[in-house]
């Protein structure tokens, strides 16, 4: 059986499911960023699978820019939980909805 | 070789990020997802990447990880606690409803209109490092350049956020 584009793409797809599975179940902040993470790269083997289908290098500088934005939002979204966390004592979202009351 | 290499890293892949998010601890989680990020290093390099394959295992299962595990290690102690409060367990099942809902769309859609094949081989020298800073160094030089200003200001933020309360020069 030869491996097509379809099956990289549903590949993809599971694996984003997976994420935002995971980023509504799991309460714990931290563990949600990465399941954003695993979104991220999800998306990646997409670009990279259509630019391998038009033999088109655009695809790559999309992923690395993807890299660029994924690392970005790593290093904002921890620096917020760590100075939640010095005022609030916790990273779990069920206690962090003072906005919400 | 390609196909057996494809569900290789294909399952591999679904099976960390599967472990990432049941896994109850937080440093587990992490480690399966560095598991899950090497596969797609894996699947990179099946796509005629090699070039992003290596910079996926530098960037995400190297930085980015590292990152992770490093707040986790701070926030030590409740953050690895298991999560006592949660959403109503009852709807749990729930959640599975569009998952399967666009599974089994796509399924129906596949055995209609069949699967696109991946096409000839590339060009020589496809993916390689070469041709990606040829691209990024030229024809996709301004978002080159607006790449570095968001990390740039995701650096001065970050610094920002986290120092917190303490005295900043400005104050």
């Amino acid at each position: 059986m030869e491996i097509t584009l379809t099956h990289y793409l549903l590949l993809a797809g599971a694996v984003f499911m997976t994420g935002m599975v995971g980023f509504i179940v799991r309460r714990n902040a931290i563990v949600m960023l990465m399941c954003v993470e695993l979104m991220l790269c999800s998306v990646n083997i997409v670009f990279a699978a259509f630019s391998r289908v038009h033999g088109d290098g655009g695809g790559h500088v999309f992923v690395l820019m993807n890299f660029a934005v994924a690392a970005a939002e790593a290093a904002i979204g921890l620096a917020l939980l760590v100075e939640i966390y010095r005022r609030r004592r916790t990273v779990n979202v069920d206690d962090l909805k003072s906005l919400m009351e | 070789m390609e196909v057996i290499l494809f569900w290789f890293c294909g399952i591999l892949m679904l099976f960390g990020a599967l472990m990432t998010v049941i896994q109850r601890n937080a440093v587990v989680s992490a480690v399966w997802l560095i598991f899950a990020f090497v596969c797609a290093a894996g699947i990179f390099a099946l796509l005629s990447a090699p070039f992003l394959a290596i910079m996926q295992i530098l960037v995400y299962a190297g930085a980015i990880m590292v990152l992770f595990i490093f707040v986790i290690m701070m926030l030590q102690g409740p953050v690895l606690e298991d999560e006592k409060r949660s959403i109503n367990k009852g709807l749990y099942p729930l959640i599975a409803v569009p998952p399967l809902a666009i599974i089994a769309s796509v399924i129906g859609w596949v055995s209609n209109n069949g699967t696109q094949p991946l096409g000839d081989a590339p060009a020589e020298g496809f993916g390689t490092a070469e041709m990606v800073s040829r691209l990024l160094l030229g024809k996709y030089l301004l978002a080159f350049e607006m790449i570095s200003i968001v990390l740039l200001v995701a650096i001065i933020g970050a610094l920002a956020i986290a120092q917190g309360e303490r005295k900043l020069p400005w104050k």
